[in-house]
C-alpha cells in the first residue's frame, strides 16, 4: 500500500499544481500568449506565508494577502502585454514581456529573501513551514484547506463561466477574440479581470504550497516543468483537461516515482524530471492530450 | 599584468556569448525556430566536459582504479596537472575529443528532440525547450558521478603544458574557434541558405509549396545549432575550470543572450555580434562595481536581472527591431559581392 | 471571343491526355463532408475553372490536390502518379505548384528573394556545400536569369528590390504568379488570382495566363467568382456546391444552363 505521507504529498501537490495549471491554460487561451512569468508570480506568495510565520501568525493569513499579490502582479502583465500586443509586437516579443516581469519577481524575492535573512538572522534561501501548520483529525490541516480551495475555486469559476454576465462574455472572448470584441463586448476589461483573478488564484495557491513543501527561490522555475507537462497532458487548450493534467502529473511525480524508488532509490531526486518525460511522450503520441482522447471517445 | 587579464577575461566571456547569440539568430532571426532553452545543448556540453577528459586522461597514465575521479577530484586533479604539464600531445588530444565527442552528442540530441518539438506551435516550442534544459539542470546538480552535483567539478585544462600561462592558452584557443564559428554563420547566412532559412521563417507553409521540405530544414537548423551550442558548453567550462551544472540557469545562458540578441538585431549577424559585446561589457563592469554597494542588506546581483528586465522593456517598447536591424541585400550588390557578376 | 475558346475547349477534351485526374475524393472534417466523392480530371494545356458559393469546397479540393490534406477516400493523380498521399513539397517537385487566395509571400524578403528562393535543387541551400560558393554558384546563376524573365513576363521589374510587405494587392498577385513560374510548373492552381483586383490588371493578370498557357504549354485549375471576368478566358468549367460536383461543361454550357447561374453563381 502507498504509505500515508506519499499519499498526502500527492494529494496536497495535485490540489495546487491543479490549480495553477488550470489558470496558466486559462490565461494561454485569452490572449495565446504562454504566461512564462506564471510560476514565479504563484510562488512569490510563498514569502508572504514565510513573513507571516516568522511574525508568529498562522500560515494560512497569507493566502488572501497572496490572492491579492498574485492578482495584482499578473494584472500589471496583462496591462504591458496588451500595450505591446496593440503595438502589433510578435508573439516572441509578447513572451520576452512575461520574461520581463519574471526576472523582476524572481529579482525581487531573492532581495527580499537575503533582507529576512539579515533582519531575522535565518537562511531564508530555502525552507518549510510544515510545524507551523495545525492538524484537523491527525491530518494535517494543510490537505483539507488546499483540497477545499481547489475544489472550491472551480466551482466558483464553473458557476461564473455557465450562471453570469461576466463568464459568458469571458466565453465569448476565449472562443474568438476578434469576433468578441466586433459585437461590442469591452475585451479589455474582461481580460485584466480574467488575469487578475487567474493570477489571484496562482498567488494563493502558491501561499499554501510552503506549508506542505520545501520552497527556495528557484522552485517557480521547477515546477514550470510540471505545470506545462500538465497542460501538454491536458491538451494545451482545454481548461478542465489541464486541471486533470495537473492530477495526473502530481500523482505520477509523487507516487509513480515513490513506487520506483523502492527499486531504484536514485530516482527520487528526479521526480522533476519525470513528468518532463512524461510531457515529451504524450507530445509524440497523443499531441492534443486528454482533451482530444475525451473528443475522440465521445465520438466513437 | 591586472589590465591585460581583464581584458583577456571579458574577450573569452565575449567569444562564448557571441557563440550562443550567433546561434540563437540562427535558429530565431533566421529560421524562426522560438527556442527558449538555449541552456539545454550548452549543459549538455558541460556536463561531458566535466566527465569525459578527466576520466580518459586517468586511463591514459594508468592511474589506480580505484581512485574516482568525482569522489577524489581534488587528489585526481594535483596527479593530472603534473603529468598533463609536460604532455601537450595528450593535453590537445584531450581537448579535440572532447569537442567531438559533444559535437556528436549534441547533434543526435538536437535533432531527436526536433520530433516532439516540431510538432508543436512556436510558443510551446520555446515552453518545450526551456523545460528540457531546466531538467537537465536538475539532473546534473542531483547527479553526483556525472559533474559533481551540487557542489560541482573542478576539471582538467588542455594547455596546462604553457605552466603560468595556461588561462591565455585556453582563451586564445576560445578567440579562434570564436572567430572560425562567426565566419562559419556568415557563409551559412549569406548562401542561399541562409535565404531559405528566411523564407520558413516567413511562412512555413508558402516554403513548403515552393517545394521545400520545411520539416527537414529546421530539423537540421535545430541540429546544427545544439552542436556549436554545445562546443560553447566545451569552451566555457574549459575556459572557468570547472563545471557547477546549478550555475547554468536560464537567466544567465537563455535569457541574457536573447536579450544581446533583440537589443543587437534579430536577423542581422552584426548587430547581435555589436548586442552581445556591448553586454557582456556592461555586465562586467557590473561584476566589478559590485563592491562598491556592500552597505546593503542584500546582495547586489540580484540587481543584475532588474536591469537586464528594464533593458528588455525599453527595447520591446522603443526598438524592437534592435540596433542594427535587418537588412535584405539589394539584387545588384548580391550579384556583385555574392556571385562576382556584373550585369 | 467566346465562341472561340469554347470550340478550342472542346477540341483539347477530346484530344489532350489528362494531366490532373481527381477519383472519388471525399474530406470529412469532424463529422461534416467538406467535398464528397468529387471526380474531375484536367487536361494538358487546359485553363479550367473551379466555381461554387462560399463554403462550396473550393479551397479544400485546392488543398487536397496540392497536398495540404491529405483525402480521406479517393486517389489523385497527376502526370500518371499517385500524388493523394504526398508531401506538399514533394508534389511540387513534379510540377503541380499551387497559389493562395490571401498572398502568402515572405513579407520581410525583397522581391527579388521571394523568386531567388524557389529555385529548384540549389546546390548553395544544402548545409554542406552552401560553404562553398563555387559549388553553388552556376546553379544560382541559373536562377538569377530565370528571375529577371520572370520578372519582366509579370511586369515587377522596377520592384526588384522592393520587400514584398510593401507591395500592393495587385502586385503581390503578380508575384504570386511570378513564384509559380520560377517552378517551372506542369499545371498551376490558383485560388483566386484576380480577388480583390481592379479588372484592368484583372484582365492583364488572366491574359499573362494566357500566354503562359500557350507559351509553355501549361494547365490551370483556377478558382474564381468573378465570372464576368474569368468565363471569357476559360476552356472548362466545374461547378461545386455543398461538397458536391453538381455540373460540369464548356463556358458557354454553364451560362445557357441558368438555373445554375441563378442558384449559384449570382
Amino acid at each position: 500500500m502507498v504509505p500515508s505521507p506519499i499519499l498526502l504529498t500527492a494529494l496536497v501537490y495535485s490540489f495546487i499544481l491543479s490549480l495553477l495549471a488550470m489558470g496558466f491554460t486559462l490565461q494561454y487561451i485569452t490572449l495565446s500568449v504562454p504566461n512564462l512569468a506564471y510560476a514565479t508570480i504563484a510562488f512569490a506568495s510563498t514569502y508572504l506565508t514565510l513573513t507571516f510565520s516568522l511574525m508568529n501568525l498562522s500560515p494560512y493569513v497569507a493566502m488572501p494577502f497572496g490572492f491579492l499579490l498574485g492578482g495584482a502582479i499578473s494584472f500589471m502583465l496583462y496591462k504591458f502585454v496588451a500595450f505591446l500586443r496593440n503595438r502589433g509586437t510578435s508573439i516572441v516579443g509578447l513572451m520576452m514581456a512575461t520574461i520581463v516581469f519574471d526576472l523582476i519577481i524572481y529579482a525581487s524575492m531573492n532581495i527580499y529573501a537575503d533582507y529576512l535573512a539579515y533582519v531575522f538572522k535565518l537562511y531564508a534561501g530555502s525552507f518549510s513551514l510544515s510545524e507551523f501548520d495545525f492538524e484537523i483529525f491527525s491530518f494535517p490541516a494543510v490537505l483539507f484547506i488546499s483540497g477545499l480551495t481547489s475544489v472550491g475555486l472551480v466551482a466558483f469559476f464553473t458557476l461564473m463561466l455557465v450562471k453570469t454576465k461576466f463568464g459568458v462574455a469571458m466565453r465569448a472572448v476565449m472562443e474568438n477574440f476578434n469576433l468578441a470584441s466586433v459585437h461590442g463586448i469591452n475585451t479589455e476589461r474582461i481580460l485584466s479581470i480574467a488575469w487578475f483573478f487567474v493570477g489571484g488564484t496562482a498567488g494563493l495557491s502558491g501561499s499554501l504550497y510552503p506549508i506542505w513543501f520545501a520552497m527556495d527561490p528557484w522552485v517557480g522555475a521547477r515546477m514550470f516543468i510540471s505545470i506545462f507537462a500538465a497542460c501538454v497532458i491536458g491538451g494545451l487548450r482545454s481548461i478542465y483537461g489541464s486541471l486533470l493534467g495537473g492530477f495526473i502529473i502530481a500523482f505520477s511525480e509523487v507516487v509513480v516515482t515513490y513506487f520506483l524508488s523502492l527499486y531504484f532509490p536514485w530516482i527520487w531526486a528526479y521526480r522533476a524530471v519525470t513528468s518532463m518525460v512524461i510531457a515529451a511522450f504524450a507530445l509524440v503520441e497523443m499531441p492534443s492530450g486528454i482533451a482530444g482522447l475525451i473528443e475522440k471517445l465521445r465520438r466513437g | 599584468m591586472f589590465l591585460i587579464d581583464l581584458i583577456m577575461d571579458i574577450i573569452a566571456f565575449f567569444c562564448i556569448y557571441a557563440i550562443i547569440t550567433l546561434s540563437l539568430n540562427f535558429q530565431q532571426g533566421y529560421t524562426g525556430i522560438f527556442n527558449l532553452g538555449l541552456y539545454f545543448p550548452i549543459i549538455v556540453g558541460a556536463i561531458i566536459t566535466a566527465y569525459l577528459p578527466g576520466r580518459l586522461a586517468m586511463v591514459i597514465y594508468g592511474l589506480d582504479p580505484k581512485l574516482d575521479f568525482s569522489a577524489n577530484n581534488a587528489l585526481v586533479l594535483s596527479i593530472l596537472r603534473s603529468k598533463l604539464s609536460s604532455d601537450p600531445v595528450t593535453s590537445i588530444a584531450l581537448l579535440t575529443l572532447t569537442l567531438a565527442a559533444v559535437a556528436i552528442v549534441c547533434y543526435i540530441i538536437g535533432f531527436l528532440s526536433s520530433y516532439p518539438a516540431l510538432k508543436l506551435p512556436a510558443d510551446y516550442l520555446a515552453l518545450f525547450m526551456l523545460c528540457a534544459g531546466e531538467s537537465l539542470r536538475v539532473i546534473g546538480m542531483q547527479t553526483d558521478w556525472l559533474a559533481g552535483g551540487v557542489m560541482g567539478i573542478t576539471i582538467v585544462n588542455p594547455f596546462w603544458w604553457l605552466g603560468g600561462y595556461s588561462y591565455y592558452g585556453m582563451a586564445s584557443f576560445t578567440i579562434i574557434s570564436t572567430i572560425l564559428i562567426a565566419l562559419l554563420y556568415h557563409r551559412l547566412c549569406e548562401s542561399p541558405l541562409g535565404r531559405l532559412l528566411k523564407s520558413i521563417r516567413e511562412n512555413e507553409l508558402t516554403a513548403e509549396s515552393v517545394g521545400k521540405d520545411v520539416n527537414g530544414v529546421k530539423r537540421k537548423t535545430l541540429a546544427f545549432s545544439f552542436t556549436i551550442l554545445g562546443l560553447a558548453g566545451v569552451l566555457h567550462a574549459f575556459l572557468m575550470g570547472a563545471v557547477v551544472v546549478g550555475g547554468y540557469t536560464r537567466v544567465d545562458f537563455s535569457f541574457w543572450p536573447w536579450l544581446m540578441m533583440i537589443i543587437g538585431g534579430t536577423g542581422n549577424n552584426i548587430g547581435v555580434f555589436l548586442g552581445t559585446f556591448s553586454l557582456v561589457i556592461m555586465r562586467r563592469i557590473m561584476i566589478v562595481g559590485k563592491h562598491y554597494f556592500w552597505f546593503l542588506p542584500f546582495n547586489v546581483v540580484w540587481f543584475e536581472p532588474i536591469l537586464l528586465a528594464i533593458m528588455l522593456m525599453v527595447t520591446l517598447v522603443f526598438r524592437p527591431e534592435g540596433i542594427l536591424p535587418e537588412r535584405s541585400p539589394k539584387i545588384r550588390d548580391y550579384l556583385r559581392k555574392v556571385l562576382k557578376l556584373e550585369s | 471571343m467566346v465562341s472561340q475558346t469554347l470550340s478550342a475547349g472542346q477540341n483539347l477534351e477530346l484530344e489532350k491526355r489528362p494531366l490532373l485526374t481527381v477519383k472519388n475524393v471525399s474530406k470529412r472534417f469532424g463529422s461534416f463532408y467538406a467535398l464528397q466523392n468529387i471526380s474531375l480530371t484536367v487536361p494538358e494545356k487546359t485553363i479550367a475553372l473551379l466555381i461554387g458559393p462560399n463554403g462550396s469546397g473550393k479551397t479544400t479540393l485546392i488543398n487536397c490536390i496540392s497536398g495540404v490534406y491529405w483525402p480521406d477516400e479517393g486517389q489523385i493523380l497527376f502526370d500518371g502518379k499517385d500524388i493523394t498521399e504526398m508531401h506538399v513539397h514533394d508534389i511540387v517537385k513534379l510540377g503541380l505548384v499551387r497559389s493562395f487566395q490571401v498572398p502568402a509571400p515572405f513579407k520581410k524578403m525583397t522581391v527579388a528573394e521571394n523568386l531567388l528562393v524557389c529555385g529548384q535543387d540549389n546546390p548553395g541551400e544544402n548545409f554542406v556545400s552552401s560553404l562553398n560558393r563555387s559549388r553553388w554558384r552556376a546553379s544560382e546563376k541559373e536562377s538569377v536569369d530565370k528571375m529577371f524573365k520572370v520578372l519582366k513576363t509579370v511586369g515587377l521589374e522596377d520592384k526588384v528590390d522592393t520587400l514584398a510587405g510593401e507591395l500592393s494587392g495587385g502586385q503581390l498577385k503578380l508575384l504570386e504568379l511570378g513564384r509559380l513560374l520560377m517552378l517551372n510548373p506542369k499545371m498551376m492552381l490558383l485560388d483566386e488570382p484576380i480577388g480583390g483586383v481592379n479588372p484592368v490588371l484583372a484582365n492583364s493578370i488572366l491574359s499573362h495566363i494566357i500566354n503562359i498557357r500557350n507559351e509553355f504549354g501549361t494547365s490551370f485549375l483556377i478558382v474564381e467568382h468573378r465570372l464576368d471576368i474569368v468565363m471569357k478566358y476559360v476552356d472548362y468549367v466545374y461547378v461545386l456546391s455543398k461538397g458536391n460536383l453538381i455540373a460540369s461543361g464548356t463556358p458557354s454550357e454553364i451560362v445557357e444552363r441558368r438555373e445554375l447561374y441563378d442558384v449559384y453563381l449570382a
